[in-house]
């Protein structure tokens, strides 16, 4: 098989393609866990029968990459994976046609927004990439003050529980913008491998300056967009160093 | 909460129920949690059953986690089905698995969560009738109080009679009272109010057996998690302490072009990466060589990967463990049961393994690469000596040189591990040892003290089973009707999951028996004579009781009975009219496409190499 195939790449019949699909995860899904969600998806992308490229070895696994977890309670609009096709350089899958089959098999409570081809030689990788996330959360009035007020900050401290016990972090530079619309918030903050902070955080840290207590669990946060940072500006996954860009049908 | 997932349903190829138009419902209940229950291959198979019949409906329900269930009682939550949401008490039939001894507790404690009356004498018109099918119901009695009727052996057809039959008394308009004795007249169910005699239902061919063309794809990590193909039921090795080997007997084996079909569809509808060929002994399947080699080819490209979870203690199963595990079974280590440590032992309870056996088949895993390997032991056995219990040690440490010895070869002595898993004895009822008593928990103790020292080496490990919970288990297996107060009793001090260590609670148990003025003891350490009644000769497993008693004479001298699949019956009993050992290649001549089913099997995985 594996011959076959680096005999294929030889002659430019096939060549491995990646794709990026950008996945929304529903309310009836809130409890499913991120391994849990890659484990689904996996499963429909077999199911679907697409020519997914395998790793090398005894025991092939489809070559994926999905971007950030979420945590469980949350909802989200901004699921990000990418997979490698073996595609015919002469006649390539498309976008429109993996969006299709990985549309029709995904499990209730998942669904594909949109798929694109990243173009050959995109050096960015989708986990790596992602500098920032953006959220809706519904909020009080008090918490919309909150968060004008941190904004107006140069610096703000908060006590952060992590893995190796509390610490104290300031988390202002994490936070890029956090804009009431109607009832809700939305936020944009620091996600990923360089600085992350969580919303529960950040909605605990507006909490503290409102004086109110917040639901820091996750429950009724959605999350509306992660991002790369290229010249400072926000863009969006499918939108950077990708072609053939299909959206799904009543977005 | 912990995994809310386990509560929410709604996972792919869960089926779509519709109550309004429903002629007949019935909600499977799994005393155990959704993890557990989801594994078991029969729960599936009836679930699919039912569903896929015009008119039917099934929905599952499993035990809630105590957080889950302290929560469901604060806010007056009941037991639902996963489907739909509905209330258990719409149906017109819980039916619960009964897997285990230690769930009885459960059992209970979902009744009451179903808002049902624990005992079947106390329940009204507009009750469900509570219905129980699994291996336990081999003994019925200590939990004959909480059941209406008890549902015995293969399930696939027999599942299809209950709901019609439910059906028609519906739409003839009878009373629950007139519904339970209509069920009780078909073939295969037991009703203790009428205390008829009760045979069980075999599926003559399992190539005509319903098989699930989908499984429910849960999101959370179950035990076996995997696209399951049962390749065959029943053993007829004749183990003389295995329940399973006895009451799934005989030998039928599905034929390769229908395994492979059902394969297809299964991976094509559910997309899991990992495919399980089931049995109570794999290699025993007359055919595995070639289907696992067609289905490693056809699927390891696609990634999904092929186990063997049951197989023997021989050259032959590592060979085939090598060609279709690979590198993935040397990771995870090799397992042999050779069950006892002496061969005078392996006589008396006929497990057909030879200490060479073993250390061939040893050589050649470690041969292999393989540098961890497990082996299951019981102790407590009949006629069981202190030199018997002495030779587990000896034997585990005779693995642990030969694989220092052969992987010292290339340098890696130090990395070779064998653990021995040493249970403890447990008489099952329709087997030749159910008339002998469990050890006392002393002598158990006595005995799990004698193979501590002797095994005290680098690289060697023992670990022994919780005496308390076999014991109970035996008290269970073998007890009467009295143990029904016993069990409701425990349930009310809180007795929940006791198959789950951190749960279990021998002392509210012993409060428990207590209370009733009896004890497990009478019941797990007690040996029955030939002479007198059982409490489980109502029901009627397939294997007669005079083979099982010849058995148990052969033990006794120490003289073994060959398997019988190859031709040389040996009067077990199991065979009659159309039902008898169907080997896979002979199809074509045998298939009358009758209804299938099979509620059997689900106890093999997890089994031994
Ligand atoms: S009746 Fe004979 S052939 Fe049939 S299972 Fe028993 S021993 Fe085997």
């Amino acid at each position: 098989m594996a011959r076959v195939r680096a005999q294929a790449r030889a002659q430019g019949v096939q060549s491995e393609m990646r794709y990026r699909l950008r996945l929304a995860k529903l309310e009836s899904a809130v409890f499913v866990s991120h391994l849990g969600t890659m484990r689904a998806f996996e499963r429909a992308v077999r199911r679907a029968r697409l020519p997914v490229a395998y790793t090398e070895g005894y025991h092939p696994h489809p070559k994926y990459s999905f971007a950030t977890a979420l945590g469980v309670g949350m909802t989200s609009e901004a699921e990000y994976v990418d997979i490698e096709l073996i595609d015919r350089a002469d006649s390539p899958v498309g976008s429109r046609a993996v969006l299709e089959a990985v549309g029709r098999e995904l499990p209730p409570g998942l669904s594909v927004l949109a798929v694109a081809q990243v173009m050959e030689g995109s050096r960015t990788g989708l986990a790596s990439g992602i500098r920032w996330a953006s959220y809706r959360v519904e909020i009080s009035l008090g918490m919309a003050l909150a968060a004008a007020e941190l904004l107006g900050q140069a610096s703000f401290e908060i006590e952060i529980a992590g893995k190796g016990g509390k610490k104290t972090v300031d988390v202002r530079p994490m936070v890029r913008c956090a804009a009431p619309q109607g009832r809700a918030l939305e936020f944009t903050i620091a996600c990923g491998g360089r600085a992350h902070l969580r919303p529960g955080d950040f909605l605990s840290a507006l909490g503290s300056i409102a004086g109110e207590k917040v639901r820091t669990d996750g429950f009724g946060v959605h999350r509306t967009g992660l991002f790369f940072e290229v010249e400072s500006r926000l863009v969006a996954p499918e939108a950077h160093e990708c072609t053939d860009l299909v959206i799904a049908a009543g977005l | 909460m912990t995994f809310p997932a386990r509560y929410t349903g709604n996972e792919l190829n869960a089926a779509v129920v519709d109550h309004d138009s429903a002629r007949a419902s019935i909600l499977l209940a799994f005393p155990d949690v959704y993890e557990v229950g989801m594994s078991y291959i029969g729960f599936k198979i009836l679930y699919s059953i039912v569903n896929s019949r015009e008119g039917f409906i099934a929905e599952r329900a499993f035990a809630p986690w105590p957080d889950m269930e302290e929560a469901m009682r604060t806010h007056g939550i009941p037991l639902y089905g996963l489907e739909s949401l509905s209330e258990a008490r719409r149906f017109d039939l819980i039916g619960f698995t009964l897997q285990y001894e230690l769930s009885y507790s459960n059992v209970v404690n979902m009744l009451d969560l179903a808002g049902v009356p624990r005992l079947a004498a106390e329940r009204r018109d507009g009750d469900p009738v509570i219905v129980a099918g699994g291996p336990c119901v081999a003994n019925p009695e200590p939990v004959a109080d909480f059941f209406d009727l008890f549902a015995l052996g293969d399930g696939e057809e027999l599942i299809v009679d209950i709901m019609e039959t439910t059906a028609r008394a519906k739409e003839d308009g009878v009373d629950r009272d007139q519904l339970v004795r209509r069920l009780a007249a078909i073939p295969g169910m037991y009703c203790p109010a009428l205390g008829n005699a009760a045979v069980r239902r075999v599926v003559t061919d399992l190539d005509a057996a319903e098989y699930p063309e989908k499984f429910i794809v849960p999101f959370l990590d179950t035990v076996h998690d995997r696209v399951v193909l049962e390749v065959m039921r029943g053993c007829c090795r004749g183990c003389r302490f295995c329940q399973a080997g006895m009451i799934y007997r005989p030998v039928r084996e599905r034929s390769l072009p229908v395994l492979c079909e059902q394969a297809e569809r299964l991976v094509a509808s559910t997309g899991y990466e990992e495919m399980g060929l089931l049995s109570l002994s794999t290699a025993d399947y007359t055919g595995i060589q070639e289907l696992a080699r067609k289905l490693v080819q056809e699927y390891g490209p696609q990634g999904v990967a092929v186990s063997l979870p049951s197989l023997r203690v021989d050259s032959f199963s590592i060979a085939l463990a090598r060609e279709v595990e690979g590198a993935r079974a040397r990771r995870t280590g090799l397992t042999f049961a050779p069950e006892a440590g002496t061969q005078r032992m392996r006589d008396i309870i006929n497990k057909g393994v030879t200490e060479e056996d073993l250390m061939s088949a040893a050589a050649d895993a470690f041969r292999s690469g393989w540098e961890q390997i497990k082996l299951y032991f019981m102790i407590g056995l009949p006629y069981e000596t202190d030199e018997d219990v002495i030779g587990i040690a000896e034997l585990a440490r005779k693995v642990l040189d030969l694989g220092r010895r052969i992987a010292g070869e290339r340098g890696k002595a130090g990395r070779v591990r064998v653990n021995a898993t040493v249970s403890s004895f447990v008489p099952k009822p329709h087997t030749p040892f159910q008339w002998h008593a469990q050890d006392s928990i002393e002598e158990i103790l006595r005995k799990q003290q004698l193979l501590k020292e002797p095994t005290r080496v680098r690289g060697l490990s023992v670990s022994f089973h919780d005496v308390m919970q076999s014991h109970l288990e035996a008290a269970f297996a073998r007890g009467d009707r009295s143990l029904g107060a016993v069990i409701s009793k425990a349930v009310d001090l809180g007795c929940r999951f006791d198959g789950w260590v951190e749960h279990f609670r021998p002392d509210l148990w012993k409060q428990a028996f207590e209370s009733q003025g009896l004890s497990p003891e009478s019941f797990a350490n007690r040996a029955y004579s030939f002479d007198e009644a059982l409490p489980w000769d109502k029901v009627n497993m397939g294997v007669s009781k005079a083979f099982l008693r010849r058995e148990a004479e052969l033990a006794a001298q120490g003289i073994t009975t060959e398997d019988c699949r190859e031709g040389r019956c040996t009067g077990c009993g199991a065979c009659f009219g159309d039902v008898r050992v169907r080997l896979q290649g002979e199809f074509g001549l045998a298939a009358s496409p009758s209804d299938g089913e099979g509620a059997g099997t689900g106890a093999g995985t997890g089994g031994a190499v």
